[in-house]
């Protein structure tokens, strides 16, 4: 490999901004590091140049360990956006600067120089001043110099950002043909996911510091395993889709999806479906559906013509089984999103207000838990303060996922336990009060698989905890915490307590169990999580842990509502902590044997 | 550049007048008279009055010691700004404020200042008086005036230019293998040189020119610690305004040499950047 990186922690004041990064990169890549700003991947890039310190984490170069070899001893070549060329040097003593340091000889310089102008098309241009150029030129003057030294590794930040279009478009094919001639590996980091597409062997998708996916551009796109990338990969509908024994469905009718290991499973279960603009298939009516599966009706808001594509907006019919987009547009109108190419118009043309059949080519369930949140009160003003809670919006918003609200009498103990009227969907969230372990227990008994428990004060973490009561719970606590890991930028820490008698003998089983949640995390969720192993009384432990510092959430994960009353009883008396219970009984545990 | 070019400030002709008459009105014109006053002496008397060792020492040390407190502040200055420009800390803004004051006060003040913490029963002098050095009344002490007067032109000027050197050069630099004195000496001081090097004439000018600080802290012993500003006044005091004029046309030519030579000096680097690059 010639890049791995190992855990990389960077804060600032507190936050995390690279949070836990792992990585490799391959002899002769083209990494492209993608994400919005602020997702940490400049200071990562920084972090390989060796330029940013770091809190956490090992770098090694070509096999090299350089945690702790300063920049000018790496061997890296780094371009920045804005060229940073050295403006009193003339082109040719930019260039030769790395070489000049080396002390190397005038003749030898020159024939590099030389060698390097011909690679980024340059040549004659020695003796001018950075000032004399224009922006391309400048910037293959800053891939030259970068170059000089014959760096094991690339790295270039945000190299084209301030160029106009026509000239980023010259500049991307030169830099990727040099690469591609001297077999060079090398990162660029960008916000632009068409220049990503347009340049990367590899992509890697950042998010809150986090990395939150790798892959080849084709799979990525057509196989996404976050809400995150789905979306910031080209445009995607969010569709809550329902998935059971038979297979997922939406709507009336079970649609052909893509899942790995959706048979099996006791109850159906509330997933997220990404959909396509072009995948899905505008008709006339059910009946005239040519090559896809029937989502729903519509009525068509608008229509917008940009060339090659027209771009519809549809309004999908608010039925009781009719599916349910998962978030809202930029402008906060839950629309579906089309595109149609040209032949596609001209079979049926289609404007504003039209009656259509909508139907779905193609569609990609996502293996993330929490699909949706369900605010649960006993009164209707309960109902709206929780599904007002800060930190249940930011969440909502950022997993692009919807609240829906339901009233339930039962909760908070003031009305007699009944069955539940409704198959609550998703993740059911309650106010946390004394006697919330009761109203948990009541919901896991009604077949809630996850319950969030606010109470009235928490900030977004900074920390969450992770745990689970049994091993049979492990997969899919991990899997939860993943999906809520990917949208705060928080760390995770596995904390694992054993009594405070436990023989010396035992304790190795105990640091076996977190080796484990750590390399299962990692593999199977592409998330970097500490281990904590404590000593105590479960309860104490955690609650002792948990009140250390502010900005804490919990996730536990359990087998039998039981437990709830039982070993975790002090923590479910008016939590001061968001606690995301996660609920997997023996059943449960057969199906995602089988999905595995 | 005649030709219409439309720019917001009316006509090429009306601001070249303007510009003409303005420094004509107050530069020129006294200085002429100056000159004129100085050249209308008899010869003997004008030799008298400029080559006597009295006015010879007062040279010395007008020149040499502006000269040495430029040069001081030249490299303190760049220090200061360097530290004001490259690091966040608390006091940080007081410190900046803080750097104009020898502008804002009257420079009497600055001397009566400067003896109360420099005399040899100071709050410091009493100090360094024990270890044998003597600044007030010395020549030392008037170097160290002219430093403390000169000091805010040469943070001044590089600050600005420091904050424009972009961290990404430094950055460049060192992915590229050279090491911090090599990124100092390659990369940051070329880029703010012209900078230091007009904070370095202002600080000059003004040392040169400084009276009010000076007469206070260095005793004014003829010979010794008498620089040719004060000189100037003691001429004026005896009404001996021709050997004032003459004295204080020596100095205008010496500087007005001393920074045309800077100038041109800075011109030709600057030329020989722009032509290099062609």
């Amino acid at each position: 490999m010639s890049i791995s990186l190992d855990q990389l922690t960077k804060r600032y004041q507190g936050v995390p901004v690279v949070n836990d990064v792992s990585l490799e990169i391959g002899d002769g890549e083209f990494f492209v590091l993608l994400g919005p700003s602020g997702s940490g991947k400049s200071t990562l890039l920084r972090s390989i140049a060796g330029l940013s310190g770091l809190d956490h984490g090992r770098i090694a170069l070509h096999g090299r360990d350089v945690t702790h070899v300063a920049a000018r001893k790496r061997g890296v070549g780094l371009v920045f956006q804005n060229y940073a060329l050295f403006q009193h040097m003339t082109v040719a003593e930019n260039i030769e600067f790395a070489l000049r340091v080396r002390r190397v000889r005038a003749a030898e310089r020159r024939r590099r120089r030389q060698e390097l102008l011909r690679l980024v098309a340059l040549e004659g241009m020695d003796e001018r001043l950075p000032a004399q150029l224009s922006g391309g030129q400048q910037q293959r003057v800053a891939v030259a110099r970068a170059l000089a030294h014959k760096p094991e590794v690339l790295l270039l930040d945000e190299p084209f950002g301030a160029l106009d279009a026509k000239i980023r478009e010259g500049l991307r094919r030169t830099i990727r043909e040099v690469q591609r001639e001297l077999g060079i590996t090398t990162v660029l980091v960008t916000h632009d996911q068409e220049e990503a597409f347009a340049m990367a062997d590899k992509i890697g998708v950042m998010n809150l510091g986090r990395l939150l996916e790798t892959g080849k551009p084709q799979d990525l796109y057509t196989r996404p395993a976050t809400r995150f990338v789905a979306t910031f990969l080209g445009a995607a509908n969010l569709i809550l889709a329902r998935q059971g024994t038979s297979g997922p469905r939406w709507g009336a009718r079970s649609p052909g999806l893509h899942c790995p290991g959706a048979a099996g499973g006791a109850r159906e279960r509330e997933v997220v479906a990404v959909v396509r603009p072009e995948e899905v298939e505008i008709a006339r009516s059910h009946e005239e559906l040519f090559s896809s599966d029937y989502l729903g009706h519509g009525v068509v808001e608008d229509v917008l013509f940009t060339g090659a594509l027209e771009r519809a907006r549809i309004r999908l019919d608010e039925a009781p089984d009719a599916p349910i987009l998962a978030h809202a547009n930029a402008d906060g109108a839950i629309l579906l999103e089309a595109t149609r190419a040209q032949f596609e118009q001209r079979a049926f043309a289609i404007s504003p207000g039209q009656d259509v059949a909508i139907g779905v080519r193609r569609a990609h369930v996502l293996p993330t838990p929490l699909s949706s949140f369900t605010v649960c009160g006993s009164n209707p003003s309960a109902v709206e303060r929780l599904a007002g809670h800060p930190l249940l919006l930011d969440l909502s918003s950022r997993m692009k996922t919807r609240i829906r609200r339901y009233l339930e009498p039962t909760l908070g103990g003031s009305a007699p336990s009944r069955e539940s009227a409704a198959a609550l969907p998703g993740t059911t969230v309650i106010a946390a009060h004394r006697n919330v372990a009761s109203d948990a227990m009541w919901l896991l008994e009604q077949g809630v698989e996850e319950v969030l428990i606010l109470p009235e004060h928490a900030a977004s973490p900074q920390r969450v905890l992770i745990h689970w009561m049994d091993e049979s719970a492990r997969r899919a606590t991990l899997a939860a915490s993943a999906s809520v890991l990917r949208h705060v930028a928080a760390e995770a820490i596995y904390v694992d307590v054993l009594p405070e008698k436990t023989a010396a003998t035992e304790r190795s089983f105990g640091i076996r169990d977190l080796l484990d949640a750590r390399s299962e995390a990692r593999v199977a969720h592409g998330l970097e999580i500490r281990t904590e192993l404590r000593f105590g009384v479960l309860a104490q432990a955690l609650t002792q842990q948990l009140d250390e510092s502010p900005g804490h959430m919990l996730i536990i994960g359990i087998t039998s509502a039981s437990q709830l009353t039982a070993e975790l009883a002090a923590l479910l008396t008016n939590p001061r902590w968001p606690l995301l219970l996660v609920h997997r009984g023996r059943e449960a545990l057969a199906h995602s044997r089988s999905a595995a | 550049m005649r030709e219409g070019q439309p720019t917001v400030l009316p006509g090429f002709g009306l601001t070249l007048g303007f510009t003409t008459f303005f420094l004509s009105a107050v530069v020129l014109l006294p200085l002429a008279a100056l000159a004129l006053l100085a050249a209308s002496t008899p010869l003997h008397q004008l030799l008298d009055a400029v080559a006597s060792p009295r006015a010879l020492a007062s040279y010395q040390l007008s020149f040499g010691g502006a000269l040495l407190a430029a040069c001081i502040n030249l490299v303190f200055g760049f220090i200061i700004a360097w530290t004001l420009a490259r690091y966040e800390f608390p006091g940080r803004k007081l410190m900046d404020a803080m750097i104009d004051l020898p502008f804002a006060l009257p420079t009497a003040v600055s001397g009566i200042a400067l003896t109360a913490v420099f005399a040899n029963n100071g709050w410091l002098g009493r100090y360094l008086d024990m270890v044998g050095i003597h600044v007030a009344y010395t020549r030392l002490g008037v170097i160290l005036a002219m430093t403390l007067i000169g000091m805010p032109f040469a943070v001044r000027t590089v600050q600005p230019a420091l904050l424009e050197v972009q961290r990404d050069l430094e950055d460049a630099a060192e992915t590229l293998g050279a090491g911090r004195w090599y990124v100092f000496r390659r990369v940051i001081v070329p880029a703010v040189l012209p900078a230091m090097l007009t904070g370095f004439t202002l600080a000059f000018a003004r040392a040169l020119g400084e009276y009010g600080s000076i007469i206070f802290i260095s005793g004014n012993l003829p010979m010794k610690t008498e620089i040719t500003p004060l000189l100037i006044v003691i001429h004026l005091e005896e009404f001996d305004y021709r050997g004032a004029a003459a004295l204080g046309f020596v100095m205008l030519a010496a500087s007005f040499v001393i920074l045309l030579t800077i100038n041109l000096l800075q011109a030709w680097g600057r030329d020989r950047m722009v032509r290099r690059g062609q």
